[in-house]
């Protein structure tokens, strides 16, 4: 069993399983069922927790092991399973369609893709030769890029729901730019980060029932009332 | 210890006014809490003078000058807005406000004010824990919690409008507090790379500031430019701005006070201790650049929409736009005599917006609109000491001698010409003409006027003595700084300047 201790092996492991977050995260663009999506990202959130993972074993750093734990908890088990009895009880299951349609959004996706790793190359720097270093780098470009993309997701989407899953999924973005650059921050901000991505979403959750109420759907392109 | 007794008081008294019974022990609890946070605000300042940073825990939370000043005009802000608090919330009261929601249909509306008596505390808890957070991650931590203190607070009355400016509030600082972290994680991966610290201490502010020429010139780059993004749009510059009117003219009157006033100078604080690693490691071009452009694009998009406006709620918040504008300028403006501008400028509007919020707030409630074409004109007969402070106040904040504003304003734009930005100084001063102009014509409509015989109204002493009081204290400091005031300031914009 010694390529488990083969730092090339992990490289290699953690770069397919971005590439799968990468691939979920456009799959998510042009999805339009919301229990779907909030699958992906359920799924995308337990890949990253992996990574983190093989991150923290290759590195030996013990503190990565408690962000992955806390991604694989709150935002692979308990965030999704929050959104989804939110869907069930306000009984939406699909979104309206979206301000640029799928394939167009998907082509949008990928440009971004382009875009983010153009943007880690300026972070590549060759003169760090260590394997064990430079373990992850390469997802740097992966990160930006679902950054990007949730970013757009956040825009072109129009119900609440969707809008807050583009937020999580930013929020996916960064933490994989935080574990591949850095082996994570410091951990006490980690646990303050988590925290405040927990509450939140419990804010928006909140929220989004009570537009609900107001507004009999979660549409926000209906929220119109307050312009100039 | 001074520190941790600035964290406690408002954490303590968010806990007593949850399990409040009355609405005066609510409002009691309130009012103290505050009274004795600005009186350790004024003894951290007073610490600092003597001895220097004061720091706790190996530095976990750490306060200089600017943090000291940051922690003393948020403070003095939650005092006053709590003190107004108290009598806006009994009007809304007496008026039935809480009674005709039917969730909100409850015996004397004591849920509804405890909501809002235990959200504030919170609220200020997390504004003070931006200034006093040495660890850039914590600040990042402590300024989205003023975030989710704020929502709800936003929502306050339920009404769908208010949800529709909580959602909006809450979407745009989500995205805008995203790319912040962005920035603070290539801070720190910039800083890693030339301190090579796996260790908490690697992402503090006091030991960051000490190895910034060191730092990968590339990432901080692009730190930077998020970092103004991000904490950008707390502080509600353009183009990101479109959240602050939704917000301010929703939320209850003491709440959006606190925003326009306390927030503003919480995300500001976050900004410039990143100008300050940023100017280190860069020089101070890259950033100033950028600064200036934010900064009177901020100003440029605040003066049509306040000459054009009807609802004075929201010229309020475009008011507030235009200072952060003015604000992140003077900083771009740079030079000892910019930096110095631009803290005066924090302490003066922070002084003075909290009472054109409050005139407009007993104006709102007399006359149950928040429009100009309903309000009509001649309100100085029937409200004579909301009305006569409005224009006072107006003309405070507008930068009108001998108020204080004019003084910072003229600073800054010394500090412009001096700098050679010859264009730009004169853009400055076209906008603050203009905003001046829209201002005036707007509020005097509003206030002067023949009598339309309204009964007169003002009885509420609480309403009364917050006008009263920081009437006071406005015109007092337009003629004369307390020395031990000024010299803090100069300190913060020493800290800014030297990097000390």
């Amino acid at each position: 069993m010694s390529f488990f201790q083969d730092p090339e092996f992990g490289d290699r492991v953690i770069t397919l399983m971005a590439a799968l977050v990468l691939v979920l995260q456009i799959a998510a663009v042009g999805q339009r069922w919301l229990v779907s999506s909030i699958r992906i990202f359920a799924v995308q959130s337990f890949l990253l927790a992996a990574i983190a993972g093989i991150i923290a074993y290759f590195n030996h750093a013990s503190h990565i092991y408690i962000a992955a734990f806390l991604t694989l908890s709150l935002k692979a088990g308990l965030l999704p399973w929050a959104l989804e009895r939110l869907v069930k009880r306000i009984e939406i299951r699909r979104e309206i369609e979206p301000l640029i349609n799928a394939p167009l959004s998907i082509l949008i996706a990928g440009c971004l893709t382009l875009v983010g790793y153009v943007v880690a190359q300026s972070f590549y720097h060759p003169e760090e030769t260590s394997v064990r270093a430079a373990l992850g780098h390469n997802t740097l470009a992966v990160a930006i890029a679902l950054f990007l993309i949730g970013f757009f997701t956040m825009l072109n989407r129009r119900k609440a729901l969707t809008q807050v899953l583009g937020l999580l999924s930013l929020e996916n973005g960064l933490f994989l730019a935080a574990i591949s650059l850095t082996y994570g921050m410091p951990l006490v901000v980690e646990l303050g980060i988590f925290f405040d991505v927990l509450v939140a979403v419990l804010i928006l959750g909140i929220l989004v029932s009570r537009i609900r109420e107001a507004f009999d759907s979660m549409d926000v392109s209906k929220l119109r009332k307050l312009r100039e | 210890m001074i520190l941790l007794a600035l964290l406690i008081v408002p954490l303590a008294a968010s806990l007593a006014a949850l399990f409040a019974r009355t609405r005066s022990v609510m409002e009691v609890v309130n009012v103290a809490a505050f009274a004795i946070l600005l009186c350790l605000a004024a003894a951290l300042g007073v610490q600092v003078l003597r001895g220097g940073p004061v720091s706790l825990w190996d530095e976990f939370f750490y306060a200089d000058a600017l943090s000291a000043l940051v922690v003393l005009l948020t403070s003095f802000v939650a005092l006053v807005c709590s003190i107004y608090a108290v009598g806006y919330f009994r009007h809304d009261e007496r008026n039935g406000v809480f009674r005709e929601k039917k969730e909100l249909r409850s015996a004397l509306a004591v849920p509804k004010l405890r909501e809002y008596y235990s959200l504030t505390p919170l609220f200020v808890f997390s504004m003070v824990l931006v200034a006093l957070a040495n660890n850039l991650g914590i600040l990042w931590v402590a300024i989205e919690g003023t975030t989710l203190a704020s929502v709800f607070l936003v929502m306050f009355y339920g009404r769908e409008t208010s949800l529709e400016a909580a959602w909006k509030y809450a979407i745009i600082g989500g995205v805008g507090l995203s790319m912040a972290l962005f920035g603070t994680l290539l801070t720190y991966y910039s800083a890693h790379r030339a301190l090579g610290t796996d260790t908490l201490a690697g992402l503090n502010w006091s030991i960051l500031v000490g190895n910034a020429v060191q730092f990968d010139k590339p990432t901080m780059r692009l730190a930077f430019i998020l970092i103004l993004l991000g904490y950008g749009t707390k502080a509600g510059i353009a183009p990101m701005h479109t959240w602050k009117p939704d917000a301010y003219s929703e939320a209850p009157v003491p709440a959006a006070a606190m925003l326009a006033a306390g927030v503003l100078n919480c995300a500001l604080y976050g900004l410039v201790r990143f100008y300050i690693l940023t100017s280190k490691c860069l020089g101070p071009d890259f950033a100033s650049h950028l600064l200036i452009l934010f900064g009177l694009l901020s100003m440029g998009v605040a003066v049509p929409f306040i000459l054009v406006q009807k609802n004075f709620r929201r010229m309020l918040a475009y008011s507030s736009i235009d200072h952060s504008g003015i604000m992140v300028l003077a900083l771009g403006f740079g030079g000892p005599l910019g930096v110095l501008g631009m803290f005066l400028h924090m302490t003066f509007h922070a002084i003075t917006k909290p009472l054109l919020f409050f005139c407009a707030g007993n104006l709102q409630q007399q006359m149950k609109t928040d429009l100009f074409p309903e309000a009509k004109g001649g309100l100085i007969h029937s409200l004579p000491l909301s009305g006569g402070a409005f224009l006072m106040a107006t003309l405070a904040v507008t930068g009108a001698p001998p108020f204080s504003l004019f003084l910072s304003e003229f600073t800054i734009l010394r500090a412009g010409f001096g700098g050679g930005h010859f264009v730009l100084a004169i853009l400055f001063i076209t906008f603050l003409v203009a905003i001046f102009s829209g201002f005036l014509i707007h509020i005097s409509n509003l206030v002067l006027g023949p009598d339309r015989g309204l009964p007169p109204a003002e009885n509420c002493p609480w309403k009364k003595f917050s006008v009263v009081g920081v009437a006071l204290v406005i015109i007092v400091v337009g003629f004369w700084i307390p020395a031990p005031l000024f010299r803090l300031i100069q300190g913060a914009a020493d800290i800014v300047f030297s990097g000390r």
